[in-house]
C-alpha cells in the first residue's frame, strides 16, 4: 500500500488508491453478493438435477429397461432434461455467477441494478423449470438444443435480454479506458448469444424455415452456444482468474487480444461440419470445414499463452483450488478444440459421424473445459464475497479428483468406443446389431464415470452448503487478498 | 415465415448485417481507443493493491495460515 503513495506518478492508475472514483474490490464483491449467490445456488441446484438425469441416461443406454415404466423416464426425455438441465441451468446461471462478478470487478465501479439481475435470475429459473417439466410431459420439440417447448422459451430470452443490458450498462459505467480481454470475451458473449437465442428461436420454433435452413439454423445455434458463449466465458475467467491468482500478468496480452479476434472471426461458421454428408450445398460444409480447421490458431494462441503464464510455478498451481480446476480446463480446451478441428476434416467426420465420438467430444468441451474452469472461478469467488473460508479442503480434494478422472474415463470410454464403433459401422460385412451390442461395455465404462462425477458434484454441493448456512462453524477469510476492513484504512 | 427461397430472409439478413457492422465498429473503436497498444501495462489492469501483482492469492484453506502476512 505504501508503494502505491509513494509512487503514484510511475504506476497503474488501476492500483491507485488515490483515485476516488475506482471501487475496491472487496467493495464491487460486496455490491453484487446478493445477486451471484442467488445464481451460484441456482446453478449448483440444476447442477445436482442435472446429474440424475445424466445418470438415467447413461444406465439406460445400456440397461434399456431400467425406469422405463413411466412415460416421462424414457430415454428421450430424459436425455434432453439432462441437456437443458446442464447447459441452460448449470450453465448460464454459473456464467451469471462468475461471468458477471468478472465483468463487475473490471468495470471497477459497485455494480447498479442488481434487482435487474435478481428479476431475470428469477425469470431464467421459472422460465427453465416450466421447459424442463414441458420436455418431461412429452412436449419436447425435435430439434437438438432447442428442445424447450415454445410456452417456456419467451421468459428464457426475455430474462437474457435483462442480462444483456445490465452486462451493457455495467460496460459503459466502467471506471477507466482500458478493456482487460476478459471484458472483450464476456461482453462479446454477451452480445452473441442473445442473437444466438433469438435467430434460432424465430427460425425453427416460432415461424420454422423449410428444408435444409433448418437444419443448418439447428447446428449453427447448437454449435455457437459452445463456441460464442461457453467458450469465450470460460476463456475470459481463465484469463482473469490465471494471472490474479498466481500474481504474475498474463505472458502475452498481444496473443491474447489474436485469441480473441480469431475466435470472434471464424467461430461462427464452424458449426456447419456436424452436417457434413447431408443434403445442403457442398460449398457451405466446405466453408464449416475450412473456419473449424482455422480454429487452430485462437486455440494454439490461447493454449500458448496459458501454458506460459504459469510456467515455473507449477506448485502455486497445484496448492490454489482455484488453478487446479481453471489448468485442468485450460489444458482440456487445447485437447478438445483439436480433436474438434480434425473431427471435422471429412476423412475423419466419415468415422465419427453417428457414433459415441461425438459424445464424448461434447463432455471433453462442456465438462472438462467448461465447467472445469467454472468449478475454479466459484472456488475463487465465494471466500471473497461470503468473507469466509472454504469449511473443507478434503471436501474440494475430492471434488477435483472425482471430476477430473471421472470426465478422463467418460472421454477415453466414449472417444475408444466411438471410434470402433464408427469404424465397424462402416464396414457392410458387420451386422448392425452387432455394431451397437460391442458399444456396451464402453457404455458401463461411461455410467462408472457418471458416478465418479456425481460424488465429485456432492462434495462440492456440500462444501458450498456448509459455507453458506453454517457460518459460526467457517473460518472468516484471511490470507493475501486483505478483505477485512481494518487493513483499507480510510479507503471506503 | 414459410422460407421458400433466400429473400424471404431479407429481414434476417438485414439483422445480420447491422451485427456486422457493430462487430466491425468495435474493433474500430478499440484500436482508435488504443486498447490494441501498450500491451504490457494492459495486462497489468487486473492488479489492485487489495490483490497485488507479485502475491499468490489463493490455496487451500488448511495452508492458508502459513501465507499471511
Amino acid at each position: 500500500m505504501s508503494v502505491s503513495q509513494s509512487n503514484s506518478s510511475s504506476e497503474s492508475p488501476y492500483s491507485s488508491n488515490s483515485e476516488a472514483v475506482r471501487a475496491e474490490l472487496s467493495e464491487i464483491d460486496a455490491s453484487i453478493r446478493s445477486a451471484s449467490l442467488f445464481f451460484v445456488i441456482s446453478a449448483i441446484s440444476w447442477l445436482m438435477i442435472g446429474t440424475v438425469f445424466a445418470l438415467l441416461a447413461a444406465f439406460k443406454a445400456h440397461e434399456p429397461d431400467f425406469a422405463s415404466a413411466f412415460e416421462f423416464l424414457t430415454f428421450g426425455r430424459v436425455r434432453s432434461a439432462h441437456l437443458n438441465a446442464m447447459a441452460l441451468g448449470w450453465g448460464n446461471n454459473v456464467i451469471f455467477a462468475v461471468g458477471l462478478w468478472i465483468m463487475a470487478r473490471l468495470c471497477r465501479a459497485p455494480i447498479h441494478h442488481k434487482g435487474m439481475l435478481l428479476i431475470a435470475g428469477i425469470f431464467w429459473n421459472i422460465g427453465l423449470t416450466v421447459g424442463i417439466f414441458g420436455i418431461l410431459k412429452g412436449d419436447i420439440t425435435s430439434v437438438e438444443w432447442l428442445e424447450i417447448p415454445h410456452y417456456a422459451t419467451p421468459l428464457l430470452a426475455i430474462s437474457y435480454a435483462l442480462i444483456g443490458v445490465w452486462g451493457i450498462l455495467a460496460f459503459r459505467f466502467r471506471k477507466g479506458d482500458h478493456v482487460y480481454v476478459s471484458q472483450w470475451y464476456i461482453l462479446a458473449a454477451l452480445f452473441w448469444f442473445p442473437w444466438l437465442y433469438v435467430i434460432a428461436q424465430i427460425m425453427i420454433i416460432w415461424f420454422p424455415a423449410r428444408g435444409v435452413v433448418q437444419s443448418v439454423t439447428n447446428w449453427w445455434f447448437a454449435h455457437n452456444v459452445l463456441g460464442l458463449w461457453l467458450t469465450p466465458m470460460a476463456l475470459g475467467t481463465a484469463y482473469y482468474l490465471i494471472p490474479k491468482v498466481l500474481g504474475r500478468p498474463i505472458y502475452s496480452y498481444y496473443l491474447s487480444v489474436l485469441g480473441f479476434w480469431a475466435l470472434a472471426i471464424f467461430y461462427n461458421w464452424a458449426g456447419v461440419h456436424h452436417l457434413i454428408g447431408g443434403p445442403i450445398p457442398v460449398w457451405l460444409i466446405s466453408a464449416g470445414i475450412v473456419a473449424s480447421v482455422m480454429m487452430v490458431i485462437p486455440v494454439i494462441v490461447v493454449g500458448i499463452n496459458h501454458h506460459m503464464s504459469v510456467v515455473g510455478l507449477h506448485k502455486e498451481v497445484w496448492r490454489s483450488p482455484t488453478l487446479r480446476f481453471i489448468v485442468f480446463g485450460a489444458i482440456s480446451y487445447t485437447l478438445v478444440s483439436l480433436t474438434g478441428s480434425a473431427m471435422a476434416l471429412r476423412s475423419v467426420n466419415e468415422v465419427t459421424h453417428f457414433t459415441h465420438f461425438t459424445v464424448g467430444h461434447s463432455h471433453h468441451g462442456v465438462y472438462a473445459f467448461f465447467t472445469m474452469i467454472m468449478f475454479g472461478g466459484v472456488y475463487y469467488m465465494l471466500p471473497r464475497m461470503l468473507k469466509r473460508e472454504w469449511p473443507s479442503a478434503m471436501l474440494i480434494k475430492i471434488h477435483f479428483w472425482a471430476c477430473a478422472l471421472g470426465i478422463t474415463v467418460m472421454v477415453i470410454a466414449l472417444q475408444t468406443g466411438g471410434w470402433i464403433q464408427g469404424l465397424e459401422m462402416n464396414n457392410a460385412e458387420i451386422a448392425f446389431l452387432d455394431t451397437v451390442k460391442n458399444t456396451i461395455p464402453w457404455l458401463k465404462a461411461r455410467s462408472i464415470s457418471g458416478v465418479m462425477l456425481t460424488i465429485g458434484h456432492i462434495a462440492f454441493a456440500t462444501n458450498v452448503a456448509w459455507m453458506l448456512f453454517a457460518a459460526g462453524a467457517v473460518r472468516a477469510k484471511q490470507g493475501p487478498t486483505l478483505l477485512d476492513d481494518t487493513q483499507k484504512g480510510g479507503i471506503v | 415465415m414459410d422460407v421458400d427461397n433466400y429473400t424471404e430472409l431479407l429481414p434476417l439478413i438485414t439483422l445480420g448485417v447491422i451485427f456486422f457492422i457493430i462487430a466491425v465498429s468495435a474493433l474500430y473503436w478499440s484500436a482508435k481507443k488504443g486498447q490494441l497498444r501498450n500491451f504490457d501495462a494492459q495486462a497489468k489492469t487486473i492488479f489492485t493493491d487489495e490483490e497485488p501483482e507479485g502475491e499468490i492469492s489463493d490455496s487451500f484453506p488448511s495452508k492458508q495460515k502459513n501465507k499471511n502476512n
